[in-house]
């Protein structure tokens, strides 16, 4: 599951729902697929992370509860941001399915967080002084703090391929500026499950610019906890 | 022109490549961190500086017995001095660097690796964030580290 595959409920669903037996978390993932939007969208609608959607989806899979919606390569193309088929050069008849669903897929739990040898050693910048920033007036915004995890997720999944994914992460955060960076305390971003909340609104905007920037995206409102 | 994720990619790619044909593929990639104010060193290091297409560095970074284990699985013994611990870091390093310069052309110059033990002889240049990306072996770490100046992004 790379995050851009599609999932709708079931007929099974339907008729087994009523005796269904989840958390609430749960319940709000399941009934978030729609057969639109990604399993990235879908988890940041859902206020879950991309890692805790994974096995959840996994789970819903395995019961027959929801199943992958197949699209077509005009659907695809509109998805990526691409103008019109002629556009690649692909004369390609509608409605072509790109991929069957893949209901047996097997993802493995995503693995601790790396542990740091004490042998290690490393070289410091200078101690995190913040050097003086400019105060802009207080912007009133109706969300709550930026949930970094839910920010890395979503890049990751704008390219579909979580390697890759993570690269394009590195390079958002190479625009990000280390000041604000420092004043927030934030010394590094885990690429998987970090829990840091960014509370500082100079710095949610200095990430949703470079997200814009560098991804070519904006940010969905999903990133942010509820205020 | 910044290089592309995939092209950036490549570095890691080449290193994986080489140290899975070494250890028969038991090389286990853990989660990336992105560092914004340190640089890690473990007791061997590989340091790569890259001009041209993209500015900053690569280093491989490693424990003796992380270059102990690799020196034994190439050349079917166990004994591991100071000079074989640099030898096996050159030679990952120069295989890095090899593959790195077919693949880009002369659009990308790498320096000539620069191997050292516990921390650089001259000062490196902290860069805005680093990529790490951890690896394990039989319970022994080495780190990928890659850090690109801010205009790789523009």
């Amino acid at each position: 599951m790379t995050g851009t595959e599609i999932y709708k409920r079931t007929d099974a669903y339907e008729s087994e729902a009523r005796t269904i037996r989840l958390h609430a978390p749960q319940w709000k993932l399941l009934l978030a697929y729609d057969g639109q939007r990604s399993l990235a969208e879908v988890a940041l609608s859902a206020g879950v992370s991309f890692a805790e959607a994974l096995p959840l989806t996994e789970k819903f899979l395995g019961s027959g509860w929801i199943a992958e919606q197949p699209i077509t390569l005009d659907q695809y193309l509109k998805r990526t941001g691409a103008p019109d088929i002629s556009a690649i050069g692909a004369a390609v008849l509608p409605a072509v399915v790109l991929h069957e669903p893949k209901p047996d897929a097997v993802v493995a739990p995503p693995s601790p967080p790396p542990l740091i040898p004490k042998s290690t050693i490393t070289l410091s910048n200078p101690p995190a002084t913040p050097p003086p920033i400019s105060t802009p007036l207080p912007i009133k915004t109706n969300h709550g703090p930026m949930r970094l995890s839910a920010v890395v997720d979503y890049i990751t999944s704008l390219v579909g391929n979580t390697a890759l994914g993570q690269i394009l992460v590195y390079r958002v955060f190479l625009r990000v500026p280390s000041e604000l960076l420092q004043a927030e305390e934030i010394a590094s971003v885990l690429l998987v499950n970090d829990t840091s909340l960014i509370r500082s609104e100079a710095l949610q905007k200095a990430i949703a610019d470079a997200v814009l920037e560098v991804a070519k995206r904006p940010l969905p409102d999903g990133v942010y906890a509820a205020a | 022109m910044p290089l592309h994720e995939r092209d950036i990619h490549y570095f890691i790619e080449v290193t994986l490549a080489y140290l899975n044909k070494i250890t028969g593929n038991e090389i286990v990639v853990r989660d990336p961190t992105i560092e914004f104010q340190s640089l890690v060193f473990s007791a061997y290091t590989g340091l790569i500086h890259l001009k041209g297409n993209a500015e900053g560095f690569v280093y491989l970074t490693a424990s003796q017995q992380f270059l102990h284990q690799l020196h034994a699985a190439r050349h079917n013994r166990g004994r591991l001095s100071e000079e074989s611990s640099r030898d096996v870091m050159t030679d990952i390093t120069g295989t890095i660097v090899h593959n790195v310069t077919k693949h880009f052309g002369a659009g990308l110059n790498l320096s000539e690796p620069r191997v050292f033990s516990t921390v650089p002889d001259d000062p490196i240049e902290m860069p805005p964030a680093v990529f790490v990306q951890p690896l394990l072996w039989r319970k022994e770490h080495a780190y990928f580290v890659m850090g690109l100046a801010s205009s790789e992004t523009v």
